[in-house]
């Protein structure tokens, strides 16, 4: 009696059976395919994470980054930590940053560098090609200038002002890359340590800190006026001897000249007023040259707006630099009369980065030619081994420069740097950046150092820019912008740096027969 | 008493029992990259489990089914397979001293599954204290449901769990066979009742009502509870089971009709009104939505399958883990046949799948030999229970239903489940050797 229902009932789970049997054929034959090639498919991800990264080498040609592959992990290995704020780490658990980052699709191989779904397709169709990148920082030059920063927080760059090529990029403090790009399982432990300590060593600050900028930015005011033709290298404020020991009443408030060390106030132009760094002259300079002026100038040189070492879209971002306080990203309005006029000597609300200042020395060392920075200079095919291949796939050559300043500008800013390291009076300031203290005697250096005022009890911001050689009828070819946090004054701490960098340099690139 | 043999049960679990070995050999050999068996004593543990089985069947005259126990052993073995090749940290115990993992807690479970199964199935000589005591057994039901509402805890958001010192248990397994064993002795009584009698409103054959309220009653209670304890695949479950036992009883096809036009309107009643069911449909409707978040679970499952696709990745091959997490949440338990159609692919979700229809067409032809309405009416129960189950749980697994927390019977892991699986086959063989000594009583009379 109950039999024949149960064979009806049977019927039905059979139907039951095949409906759950089409349904697995639908996901493991007919949408199989689409579901390979989706971005969060896990073996797509687990893919990405054995991908071979290809090495980075620096301009040289020795091995700064490489990867393999263990047990399906592509682990990522740096030989050297001065390097870890250029390169970035490659990370499985906090992405990527740094050149790691910004040069991922040319380092795993897919050179279509927009749509993820292409390198994704590219994952799974066929074995990508990892390809090797060649910096333009030589690792002499790198590891020197970090050594000089020692356990000191602060940055140094480099620049090559004729084409661009950045030559050196220290932010210390640094850290070892390696464990963090290692096996994820045991990257937490040593990015929590690098999170939560206080010396902050996860900041890139050649281009992410920004400082203020103390005297070093009165170059920046000097062409800016000059080119504008506000002062010549002679013009003189009548009332500037007198204010530099009473002060200067701007709007009510009393701008203050520094501790000038025993130097007997006079009617300085431009050249000794660079030299011995007197506030009073261009907080006059800022005022005469006016607002307008000083910010457009200011965005000429690159202040107000981020910018980029590389090509858009493959380059390492540089924070912007303020000149007054931040308005959506760009420089706002200035206050009143002080604020400019203490922007013109480097205080105010103004706020640089290290490679902005880099930028600005290399302006007025290119003939007023700003250059457009660059940091990886040719792509090659991977190479298993320390060396680089020598066949080269494409080459990132300079990207050219953008004038901010006139010709005659920029000889007249660059005679008062020279005179700012070289002359009498400068040497008490900026002597210790003159490269020939170290061992170099066929150059001169030009330059100019700044002590950024904190406020309160902060010992200050020791800064230099400066170029070499220097000299009348020589091309300079390293310019530089060191910063040392609470490093004291710019003439003790950064100007030494300054000097034995680019003096470095010149002793590196002239016995490679540069 | 005429010794049985059953030798076609022998010659079925052979192949069996040496495949699990291997099945274990092959998963460490593919886990380790290394050319060795590694330890075979839970597979070892597994055969002589079964070989037992089989022996004390025979050793104890039983004459019931001989392909039911191997189809439970082969389900078992994809399980253990999956479970020794999977994390053993997912799961495990430790208690009174001992470490266990997760394979081995199975086997633990999968002894006292195999011993309450010989008990019943051999023990079980005469059905009466199941038939006639059938509301002892639904006052047994609510009140383990109303234990697991009072005492519970929750797992994801459903309160099935209660703790028995080192053990945790699911009484919800427990309850679907006290269940259908009331539902079986109510229609085995009524029957004939519910058939005859009719009412019809238009086209439709309205039941009688008075004869179905107990029943109803019961069910209401049942499933509200069910719902209030957020669990929705044991609530799919009970229905499905009781409607294919009415169907069954009455051979009514308008019943299963009201029945599951009822279960629609409630569904929709559910979804207007919680939250969480709104939830889950809409994760079932479109899982990419929210790939990382809501949808995690179930896309990653879909991924699993399209990567076996059809001869499957090789077992201890799979992507079972990735960067030291699983790649699917609860593979062990909701998505072990997921990975098991990863590692063996459709071929191997198909004989799975084969199995499951082999274990529930022999009950199915238990039900239809057994001796009398309450028998039939009980292996009907038993077997869709157990039919049921796996496929709402494979179903959802492949996206054809929304996801449900319930077992896959013998293969997932879990204690409860396991013993109530065998329980229920126990019951099945009592009822299956019933039949075939009233066969023997009657061709010789």
């Amino acid at each position: 009696m109950i039999a024949t229902n149960v064979r009806r009932l049977g019927f039905y789970l059979i139907l039951a059976f095949a409906v759950v049997s089409g349904s697995l054929v639908w996901w493991q034959v007919i949408e199989a395919p689409g579901l390979a090639v989706r971005a969060d498919n896990p073996e797509v991800i687990a893919a990405r994470r054995s991908l071979m990264r290809g090495n980075i080498f620096d301009a040289s040609g020795q091995l700064l980054a490489s990867s393999e592959v263990i047990d399906g992990l592509s682990r990522r290995t740096y030989t050297d930590p001065a390097f870890t704020h250029v390169i970035g780490y490659a990370s499985f658990r906090f992405g990527s940053t740094g050149i790691e980052r910004e040069f991922e699709d040319l380092l795993v191989g897919q050179t279509d560098p927009n749509p993820l779904r292409d390198l994704i397709n590219d994952v799974l169709a066929r074995q990508p090609q990892p390809r090797d990148l060649t910096l333009t920082i030589d690792r002499r030059l790198q590891s020197f200038a970090a050594e000089q920063l020692g356990g000191d927080a602060g940055a140094v760059v480099a620049i090559d002002p004729r084409t661009g090529a950045v030559l050196a990029m220290v932010s210390t403090p640094t850290f070892d890359a390696t464990p963090i790009s290692g096996d994820p399982a045991t990257a937490q432990g040593p990015m929590d340590a690098l999170r939560n300590d206080p010396a902050e060593p996860l900041i890139p600050r050649a281009r992410q800190g920004r400082y203020v900028p103390g005297s070093i930015m009165k170059v920046f005011t000097a062409a800016a006026a000059l080119d504008a033709d506000v002062i010549t290298p002679s013009t003189t404020y009548e009332d500037q001897p007198r204010q530099e020991t009473e002060g200067f009443v701007v709007e009510g408030f009393t701008i203050r000249e520094h501790d000038l060390g025993g130097i007997q106030p006079d009617l300085w132009p431009l050249s000794p007023a660079l030299q011995v760094s007197s506030n009073i002259f261009f907080a006059h300079v800022g005022l005469d040259l006016g607002a307008d002026l000083f910010l457009e100038y200011g965005r000429r040189f690159g202040f107000c707006s981020a910018h980029e070492i590389g090509p858009p879209g493959r380059a390492l971002t540089v924070a912007p630099s303020y000149l007054t306080a931040p308005v959506d990203g760009d420089c706002g309005d200035f206050g009143d009369d002080v604020e400019l006029a203490s922007a013109a000597f480097g205080q105010g609300r103004t706020q640089v980065t290290p490679m902005q200042m880099a930028l600005l020395a290399a302006a007025i060392a290119g003939d007023g030619v700003m250059p457009h920075p660059y940091i990886v200079r040719d792509v090659r095919e991977h190479a298993e081994g320390d060396s680089p291949s020598d066949t080269v796939l494409d080459r990132f050559g300079s990207r050219g420069g953008s004038r901010v300043v006139g010709t005659e500008t920029a000889r007249e800013t660059r005679a008062a740097m020279v005179d700012a390291v070289n002359a009498e009076m400068g040497r008490l300031f900026a002597g210790q950046g003159d490269v020939t203290l170290y061992g170099i005697s066929d150059a001169r250096s030009a330059g100019k150092t700044g002590t950024a005022q904190l406020g309160g009890e902060q010992a200050p911001h020791s800064w230099f820019i400066g170029f070499a050689p220097a000299q009348e009828g020589a091309e300079p070819e390293i310019a530089i912008a060191v910063l040392v946090e609470s490093g004291g004054s710019g003439s003790g701490r950064a100007a030494p740096i300054g000097g034995q960098v680019m003096a470095e340099w010149l002793r590196l690139s002239g016995a490679d027969g540069d | 008493m005429r010794i049985t043999w059953r030798g076609a049960e022998l010659r079925l679990l052979l192949p069996v029992l040496l495949l699990v070995p291997f099945g274990f050999a092959i998963t460490h050999i593919a886990l380790s990259g290394t050319f060795e068996p590694g330890p075979l004593g839970i597979a070892l543990g597994y055969v002589g489990l079964f070989a037992g089985a089989h022996l004390a069947l025979v050793a104890f005259g039983h004459r019931g089914d001989q392909l039911v126990l191997p189809a439970v052993a082969i389900l078992g073995g994809f399980g253990m397979i999956m479970l020794n090749r999977l994390p053993q940290g997912l799961a495990g115990t430790s208690a009174f001293g001992f470490e266990l993992g997760m394979a081995a807690t199975q086997l633990v479970w999968f002894t006292i599954g195999i011993v309450a199964m010989l008990v019943i199935a051999v023990g079980l000589r005469d059905d009466g204290i199941l038939r006639h005591y059938k509301y002892t057994w639904a006052a047994i039901g609510i009140a383990l449901l109303l234990v697991t509402m009072i005492f519970g805890y929750e797992v994801n958001g459903a309160r099935l769990w209660v703790n028995l010192g080192p053990v945790s248990i699911q009484p919800g397994e427990l309850i679907k066979i006290v269940l259908v064993i009331f539902i079986a002795g109510y229609l085995a009584e009524t029957r004939t009742l519910l058939t005859s009698a009719r009412m019809r409103i238009g086209f439709l054959s309205i039941p009688p009502l008075p004869y179905f309220l107990p029943m109803l009653v019961l069910l209401a209670i049942v499933m509200l509870i069910v719902v209030r304890l957020n669990d929705l695949g044991t609530a799919l479950l009970f229905f499905g089971t009781f409607l294919t036992m009415l169907f069954v009883a009455t051979g009514r096809r308008s019943y299963v009709l009201i029945g599951l036009l009822l279960f629609a309107g409630a569904s929709y009643v559910a979804y207007q009104l919680f939250g969480h069911v709104q939830a889950r449909f809409n994760i079932w409707i479109d899982p990419f939505a929210d790939p990382l978040g809501a949808g995690f679970q179930p896309v990653r499952a879909l991924y699993a399958l399209g990567r076996g696709g059809i001869f499957g990745e090789g077992l201890g091959q799979g992507l079972v883990t990735l960067g030291g997490n699983l790649t699917i949440p609860f593979v062990h338990t909701d998505f072990i046949f997921t990975a098991i159609a990863e590692e063996l692919g459709l071929l191997g979700g198909f004989a799975l799948l084969a199995v499951v229809a082999v274990l529930v067409f022999r009950g199915l032809r238990i039900a239809a030999l057994a001796r009398d309405d309450f028998g039939g009416l009980l292996a009907v129960g038993l077997t869709t229970s157990l039919g049921i189950q796996a496929l709402i749980i494979i179903a959802g697994n492949t996206k054809l239903i929304p996801l449900t927390g319930i077992t896959l019977p013998f293969v997932s892991y879990g204690g409860s489940s396991i013993l109530a699986s065998f329980v229920m086959i126990g019951l099945l063989l009592a009822v299956s050797h019933r039949s075939s000594i009233g066969a023997d009583t009657d061709a010789s009379s």
